[in-house]
């Protein structure tokens, strides 16, 4: 009986097409979605940032991940940092895993022998690696060591040209780490022979510092583009997908059920209350009730056994709690039918990562209401107004294709909605605006005007209301 | 006139890339088998015939013939047709290879355990003088 050949079934004309690359996580399935499922097996690729972006700590997750009985993971240290010292950081990870060292994962400082014997030593020892350890995964860190180490331009052409034709040879993905800058990617000949580029890179913002991760080139590959925030964490890199918008089914059609917003006669002015899927935002100054109104809003859909989240960047939990109270509300029993008080410090955190956690939980709990309290607060996290605004109109995006009924509170510097760029942004994109006012000498007097629905008739009269232990209502 | 190989168990190689050639040599010799280079198909046609390998291992892009043409003379020869042949390519080509005659395809880059598990497999499953052995004891 003969050997049979290898089937390949996916074309028969004389050019078959090659679309099933095979993918090598990173690791990290937030990498892996933005690399579009991976690196591509057998490919070369370079990680690239300054000291202290997070290079090690990426290639090292990856390799742990990948570690297998099968064939081991090479990771050459070089001229950049002893291997000691790469090691006792190492073990402060949640991905170390001891008992893989010397087995499936392999260290090797080659940074003596290559300062001895220059650059053009790092091809024999990957030969000799190749011939003697078949390594799946080649790490070489830092590959710009040795790249530096060459004496002249053609010494280190011909280095790179030497170690490629190795690496493509032969059946293994490699990893070239690197302090590189983006001005490097011209001049420096690995970066024309990579089949993917990665960069993390770090940006000093006050106190604390942004960190993002952004792919270059991936060939083979739809990857998303643009920068995407990430955090070091225990775990290793922590990415945040920078939010796109949803692609828009063609036969889209909105909701046709209207919802309660919790308060009777607000639901009167908007004809019947809100029409599913759509997004309100309520604006206002401080104090003239945004918060209250929202966490009816929120009350209403827990009441309706509808999954709720509220995001809240101003008072924690406990805070919440005692607003609720107030309005005559049960906390315990509303989050036990569905309400999720989440309070995130605008302060501490990137836009992306409060972004991520939001649709996170919206996957997780299948949310049919959210409230944003406020948006003003979402703008601080976020240092590009681009960036903010692309995010806010993905946002709305989602939220109407999943049929996710939102209210988005934003606080005005006074009883107007003009004059704010981002809410004459908000007002554009949103279906409904709920403008309150607050004034009076004596007593407060809060007010409320429907400015706008989309699909939909409102009474547009200025209204007065009140907020009591029984919640918010209308005056006549 | 065959000028047999005083080893009777090497392999033939058409392959242009040193790279290639340096890890398909290591490994193969390793497992015990004599490997010769050629450098096109029609170098690989004439020694295929002089030295009747165990195996010929081909890449498809080599000149003057290339790597599926030699498959099929090799196979349209009664000389040669039992010689198995490995296509063994950068291109995305396995029905192709098929269609050329060629007892297995496989892709490149190489990996040790998947070149040399094929190549043990196909040599003992086309043992050389079997089609002759045949054909004399009819």
């Amino acid at each position: 009986m003969g050997v049979e050949i290898i089937p390949d079934r996916r074309v028969s004309s004389r050019r078959e097409v090659d679309d099933n690359t095979e993918r090598m996580s990173a690791g990290n399935p937030e990498a892996d979605h933005i690399l579009g499922g991976g690196f591509p097996s057998n490919s070369i690729n370079i990680i690239m940032g300054h000291p202290g972006s997070g290079k090690t700590i990426f290639a090292e997750q990856l390799i742990f991940h990948n570690a297998s009985d099968d064939r081991p993971i090479l990771y050459f240290t070089t001229l950049s940092e002893p291997l000691e010292k790469v090691v006792r950081y190492l073990q402060g990870f949640g991905f170390f895993d001891e008992t893989k060292l010397g087995t499936q994962v392999i260290y090797e400082d080659v940074g003596p022998q290559l300062a001895k014997e220059g650059a053009g030593a790092l091809i024999p020892l990957l030969h000799a690696a190749i011939k003697t350890l078949s390594p799946k995964v080649i790490v070489i860190d830092s590959f710009k060591a040795v790249h530096d180490l060459a004496p002249s331009a053609a010494e280190r052409r011909r280095m790179v040209y030497e170690m490629t034709a190795l690496l493509t040879a032969y059946g293994t993905t490699a990893f070239l780490l690197g302090e590189y800058t983006e001005e490097d990617i011209l001049l420096y000949p690995e970066f024309a022979v990579a089949d993917g580029i990665v960069e993390l890179s770090r940006r000093r913002l006050g106190n604390r510092d942004e960190r993002y991760f952004r792919v270059y080139k991936l060939r083979g590959s739809r990857y998303l583009e643009g920068a995407h925030a990430f955090r070091i964490t225990s775990s290793g890199l922590d990415v945040y997908p920078r939010l796109v918008s949803p692609r828009m089914p063609e036969g889209y059609e909105p909701a046709t059920e209207r919802i309660s917003t919790g308060i009777q006669g607000l639901d009167e002015m908007l004809d019947g209350g809100l029409w599913r899927g759509t997004t309100t935002l309520l604006a206002g100054p401080s104090g003239a009730g945004k918060t209250t109104i929202g966490l009816q809003f929120a009350l209403e859909g827990a009441r309706c056994g509808e999954p709720t989240l509220y995001m809240n960047f101003q008072e924690n939990p406990t805070q919440l709690i005692r607003t609720i109270r107030a309005l005559g509300g049960d906390p315990e029993q509303a989050q036990a039918h569905g309400l999720d008080l989440v309070y995130a410090s605008p302060v501490e955190l990137q836009i992306d990562s409060i972004i991520v956690d939001m649709f996170r939980r919206i996957q997780q709990r299948g949310v049919r209401r959210l409230v944003i309290d406020a948006l003003g607060d979402l703008a601080s996290a976020a240092t590009d107004p681009q960036r903010l605004h692309d995010y806010l109109y993905a946002l709305v995006q989602h939220f109407a294709v999943s049929t996710i009924t939102s209210v988005l509170n934003f606080e005005t510097t006074g009883n107007t909605i003009a004059g704010h760029g981002m809410q004459n942004a908000m007002s554009y994109l949103s279906d409904n605006v709920v403008l309150l006012t607050v004034d009076g000498e004596e007593r407060t007097r809060r007010k409320l005007r429907v400015l706008k629905t989309r699909g939909s008739a409102h009474d547009s009269r200025v209204r007065e209301f009140a907020i009591s232990a029984a919640g918010v209502s209308i005056l006549e | 006139m065959q000028d047999q190989h005083p080893d009777s168990r090497v392999i033939l190689i058409a392959e242009r890339s040193q790279s290639v050639r340096d890890l398909q040599s290591y490994f193969l010799n390793q497992a015990g088998f004599t490997v010769e280079f050629v450098d096109d198909g029609e170098a690989a046609l004439e020694r295929a015939l002089a030295i009747r390998p165990l195996l010929v291992v081909t890449e498809i892009l080599i000149p003057k013939i290339d790597g599926l043409a030699l498959s099929r003379r090799l196979q349209e020869n009664p000389a040669t047709r039992d010689i198995p042949v490995l296509v063994f390519s950068i291109l995305a080509a396995g029905a192709r290879a098929s269609e050329a005659g060629a007892k297995l395809f496989l892709r490149k880059p190489l990996v040790e355990s998947v070149f040399l598990s094929a190549v043990q497999q196909l040599i003992a499953a086309h043992p050389i003088g079997a089609l002759e052995e045949q054909w004399a004891s009819k």
